[in-house]
């Protein structure tokens, strides 16, 4: 008889059920609303995915949503402009928005920390400018409007993008789904090895024969794909992009998600921290109180920071739930004590 | 041929000279001393070696080829690894955490086929997690493989330490003070690895103020005093001379 080693079984199986739930929540409800909450929370969390990545290699990117504005401007600009077909001007935003992140990065990370943080802020502030006065690509202030994905036929079945808002939806499934098997995979690669004893001791690190720029390149040009992917399917989806649409406002968003989530996830924390902010948010904003979802946001850092240190966030009370359960000891915790 | 070659080697700190155009070779397979009184710029001279710093003036060799200038990662991949004066730690890592970083410059797969797992990466991290787990049996960490780096005792730490700067493949390896803090006993226990270490074909360049331990396993001396050389050779005969005791304790006066 096969071994089952049940401590992994159970919190498997449970984490299943709320996954199966959102594949087929399709089936229970067709209702814009309610999947537009779900498409929206997911194509944040992969923008939040792209931050902690940053973060693992001990960078703080203020900008992450100034890529998500180039991918969605590039993919607008193409269908709308050029009039290119939306499946190739989806790949071409990821593309670029990948392209101008190796740049800036290969220029940007020389100086780490704060700086690095400093600079990309202005970053997301330039391209805003730049799509506010590049009036006659851009359209400036007024914005462009995009139409939906083309209608993907397959023989006699035909997926309406225009129609129904269930096609967006397990689209963006599919996307959040490769997007996190690359960022869980660079985890667990050498790749998350490194990055971790970037962010835990540089200078060791650095003696240790890891070439920094070179690694944080990588992160930041991977997290520029996806966000750049991110930031073009958002803008398909609510059919416009203005300048002020991406701006300081949502990096910080981007941010905040993340840290909820948990920063020690690269994967589930983004989503959990998004699906839970973003969805608390719009039923917040339905409240007659100005800024409220600011607030929320705000008060979720705050509590989370003091109650969950470290990096962890919502998404290690899972664990920490399942080691109560079994009655399983803590982990060691170093001495906090100066 | 020398291996490892500091020609006429200057560091500057705005007027203050830590390194005063040093010239020492090492060749290969000895082990050298590094001695000199607090402030004489003898771990200015491991850090300009290993690259933190760039020297001021003057050019470093290792094997032939130019070193002074370069990143601190690419002397560490030539086969140049170091330890810190203090105990330096990767942050919340476990001790095999610690030493597989250490271990990174070991492979020749690259980064692609580490992320998509293929069957030559599968293959050298067997291989590679093999390798540390022997070096951790050797210098006694192998019951603390899976507990934090940070819970270690101070001893141990700077044995972790010089295990990840050996996973690196040195071929010469510069040690900052390798038994500060130590007892008699874990002091020798170290003196016994480094013997072993240098046993294996590594150079060794190490800085200490433990005579005991210097005696008993360098094969030669150079002794600093405020950034300047005043002596060089056996530890015996540098031990005794006039300008070295004047060093460290000062000169007669009337």
């Amino acid at each position: 008889m096969r071994y089952i080693d049940y401590k992994k079984v159970i919190p498997r199986t449970v984490a299943a059920v709320p996954i199966t739930l959102l594949v087929i929540l399709p089936a229970f409800t067709t209702n814009v609303i309610t999947l537009s909450i779900i498409i929206s929370s997911g194509i944040w969390a992969i923008a939040a995915m792209g931050f902690t990545l940053i973060l693992r290699t001990g960078q703080f990117s203020l900008g992450q949503a100034a890529f998500m504005a180039i991918g969605g401007y590039v993919s607008a600009i193409f269908t709308v402009k050029l009039g290119f077909p939306f499946w190739p001007s989806f790949f071409l935003a990821g593309v670029v928005s990948g392209i101008i992140a190796l740049i800036i990065g290969s220029i940007v990370l020389r100086v780490g920390g704060i700086y690095f943080s400093i600079i990309t802020l202005a970053l997301g502030e330039v391209v805003r400018i730049i799509a506010q006065q590049w009036e006659p690509v851009t359209k400036g202030s007024r914005g462009l409007i995009t139409s939906p994905p083309d209608p993907i036929i397959l023989g006699s079945f035909e997926i309406n993008f225009a129609t129904s808002a269930v096609p967006y939806y397990y689209f963006l499934i599919l996307l959040v789904a490769l997007s996190g098997l690359v960022f869980w995979q660079i985890g667990r690669s050498r790749l998350g090895g490194i990055f971790f004893s970037m962010a835990a001791n540089q200078i060791l690190a650095e003696h240790q024969g890891i070439y920094l720029m070179k690694y944080r390149v990588i992160a930041f040009t991977v997290a520029g794909v996806f966000t750049g992917f991110a930031g073009a399917y958002y803008v398909h989806f609510l059919s416009t992009i203005t300048p002020i649409m991406l701006g300081l406002w949502e990096s910080i968003q981007i941010m905040i998600m993340g840290i909820v989530g948990g920063v020690s996830s690269l994967v589930g924390g983004p989503i959990i921290g998004s699906l839970v902010l973003y969805t608390l948010g719009i039923y917040l904003s339905r409240l007659p109180v100005f800024g409220i979802q600011q607030l929320l946001f705000g008060a979720a850092v705050v509590l989370v920071l003091l109650f969950l240190p470290k990096g962890t966030g919502l998404v290690d009370l899972w664990d920490k739930f399942w080691r109560k359960v079994f009655r399983e000891p803590e982990f060691y915790e170093e001495d906090t004590l100066e | 041929m020398l291996l490892l070659e500091l020609n006429n080697v200057t560091k500057l700190f705005g007027k203050l000279a830590a390194l005063a155009d040093i010239s020492v070779g090492v060749e290969e397979g000895e082990v050298l001393g590094i001695v000199g009184p607090n402030g004489s710029g003898k771990t200015t001279m491991i850090n300009v070696i290993s690259g933190y710093y760039r020297p001021t003036r003057g050019t470093i060799f290792f094997n032939g080829k130019k070193i002074s200038g370069l990143r601190p990662d690419q002397i560490a991949a030539m086969g140049i690894a170091r330890t810190f004066q203090s105990n330096v730690l990767f942050e919340g890592a476990t001790v095999l955490e610690s030493v597989m970083v250490g271990s990174y410059l070991q492979y020749k797969t690259n980064c692609w086929q580490a992320f998509f797992d293929t069957r030559a990466f599968k293959d050298e991290f067997e291989e590679v997690v093999g390798k540390v787990l022997e070096l951790l049996k050797e210098f006694e960490l192998f019951n603390d493989t899976f507990l934090p780096a940070a819970g270690l005792s101070h001893g141990y730490q700077r044995m972790l330490g010089i295990a990840m700067a050996l996973l690196a493949n040195p071929r010469v390896l510069l040690l900052d003070e390798p038994t500060t803090g130590m007892n008699h006993e874990e002091a020798m226990f170290v003196v016994d690895n480094i013997k072993k270490i240098s046993e294996q074909g590594v150079t060794v360049i190490l800085i200490e103020h433990n005579m005991k331990v210097l005696l008993n396993i360098a094969t030669r001396v150079v002794v600093l005093n405020f950034g300047n050389k005043i002596a060089e050779g056996k530890p015996e005969e540098v031990m005794n001379k006039q300008e070295v005791i004047e060093a460290y304790l000062g000169t007669e006066t009337i």
